[in-house]
């Protein structure tokens, strides 16, 4: 194809959702020097980039900085990283090994199996946050929903570090919506806990970090709410648990 | 008012030259500084894709630490550090959603690709400025509302024309129409305003 019919397909190549023998062809056209596609498909991640200002502003959370800024600030913590990196990259060269004798399927199912790895991990992580809130003898375990069914599980309150909700029975939130945690405290108004989503089969596990003053609070609440979120609530609770 | 964007690009693409240098260097100030820039808008396209605080803030600590231990392959003197962030942010995002669904991801070496700090040179300096947000907004405003949905489908969860199709239960050939369409309308407006900006 010439690069006048392949214009159309510059901002697709650069979005990344071209099939891939569209973008084979096009890939080509960027080898050659001089191309007048190399130009096209330039703009077009130019305006690509330009997309992310779509996104609804959501403002992280103030321990996110040092989170990121102690990923190599410390020298301990940066020699275990390096030493991932090591390996990983080891790994990815014996593979690239591999994957140069293998069948183009077995290529695909062993990148696949990497990505998995890296989201398990990233479970993994959470999963053990989570058991040391529950394991620490000062956490407060309630129970909503039970015979009821719509979503049940339990909270956990835990003074020092945060609350756990583990919930099933609850559908994902629709398009344009999504969940929100609210600590309540006794006599007083909502406060905001965080936004979170429910899996495909309705479970759901959201931990929000941060000290709780068990004596002042009444309960934990959950409700739908569009997906920015809201300062206070704007639909009836899914999810009371009362304390 | 015609001198702003001429001294924003100089003072930013300056600004980030220089940061991407000291990134090159491996100084852990760098990495600070890194976030300040472009941590919120970072977390706020990561959320907007994953919809969940806790995946979002570890899928931002990848992203960072990925720019970071690949920061020598980046061109300081002609490489855009944003739009490549960003870049790695997106990528980070839509594989994590979907793996977590079941879904086929894009293959390690295609991502690889997509994401090579290489790529990522010769931009126009404005292209994450605030002016060009609003008009890049302005005309996803004018779009129709099956043309806005194809764009979002494409950027926040890189469907593919056929998953597209799939999902809004249309014909493959009215999709493609709705993203040629869009795309161009949004491609002429950006160069319209740009140039009588």
């Amino acid at each position: 194809m010439t690069c006048d019919e392949l214009r159309d397909q510059y901002e697709l190549y650069a979005l990344g959702v071209l099939d891939a023998a569209e973008r084979a062809e096009l890939d080509e056209h960027l080898h050659r020097e001089g191309d007048p596609c190399i130009e096209g498909v330039r703009h077009a991640r130019e305006l690509v980039s330009s997309l992310a200002s779509l996104a609804p502003q959501s403002p992280p959370p103030a321990r996110l900085r040092n989170k990121v800024t102690g990923l190599v600030a410390e020298p301990k913590r940066m020699w275990s990283w390096t030493l991932v990196w090591i390996a990983a990259t080891a790994c990815l060269a014996v593979m690239a090994v591999w994957l140069n004798t293998s069948r183009r399927e077995e290529q695909r199912a062993l990148a696949r199996a990497l990505l998995d790895v890296q989201s398990r991990k990233v479970e993994l992580a959470r999963l053990n946050e989570a058991f040391a809130l529950m394991n620490d003898p000062a956490a407060k375990q309630l129970v909503f929903g039970e015979g009821a069914p719509k979503p049940r599980g339990r909270v956990f309150v835990n003074p020092k570090q945060g609350v756990l909700l583990l919930a099933s029975n609850l559908t994902p939130a629709p398009s344009g919506k999504i969940y929100e945690m609210w600590i309540i405290p006794k006599g007083g108004k909502p406060l905001p806990a965080g936004l979170f989503q429910s899996q495909p089969n309705g479970t759901a596990m959201y931990l929000r970090e941060g000290a709780v003053d068990v004596a002042t609070t009444g309960a934990i609440a959950v409700t739908l709410e569009p997906e920015a979120g809201s300062q206070a609530p704007t639909t009836t609770p899914l999810i009371v648990a009362a304390l | 008012m015609t001198l702003l964007p001429l001294l924003f690009a100089i003072y930013v693409e300056g600004d980030d030259r220089d940061l991407a240098e000291r990134l090159k260097r491996r100084e852990p100030a760098a990495m600070g500084e890194l976030y300040d820039r472009y941590g919120k808008l970072a977390y706020s396209l990561i959320y907007r894709i994953v919809r969940d605080t806790g995946v979002a803030e570890d899928l931002v600590q990848e992203t960072f630490l990925r720019v970071w231990n690949r920061a020598q392959g980046f061109d300081a003197e002609r490489g855009a550090l944003g739009p490549w962030l960003l870049a790695v942010a997106r990528n980070r995002a839509i594989d994590y959603v979907r793996s977590s669904g079941g879904k086929m991801t894009r293959g390690a070496l295609e991502l690889e690709a997509a994401e090579h700090p290489t790529v990522f040179v010769n931009f126009e300096a404005d292209v994450l400025s605030q002016d060009r947000a609003r008009r890049v907004r302005g005309a996803m405003d004018r779009l129709n509302e099956n043309q806005r949905h194809v764009i979002e489908l494409a950027y926040f969860e890189g469907l593919s024309q056929s998953e597209m199709a799939e999902r809004m239960g249309q014909p493959l050939g009215t999709v493609k129409t709705w993203v040629r369409t869009a795309l161009k309308n949004l491609r002429e407006e950006l160069r319209e305003k740009a140039i009588t900006a």
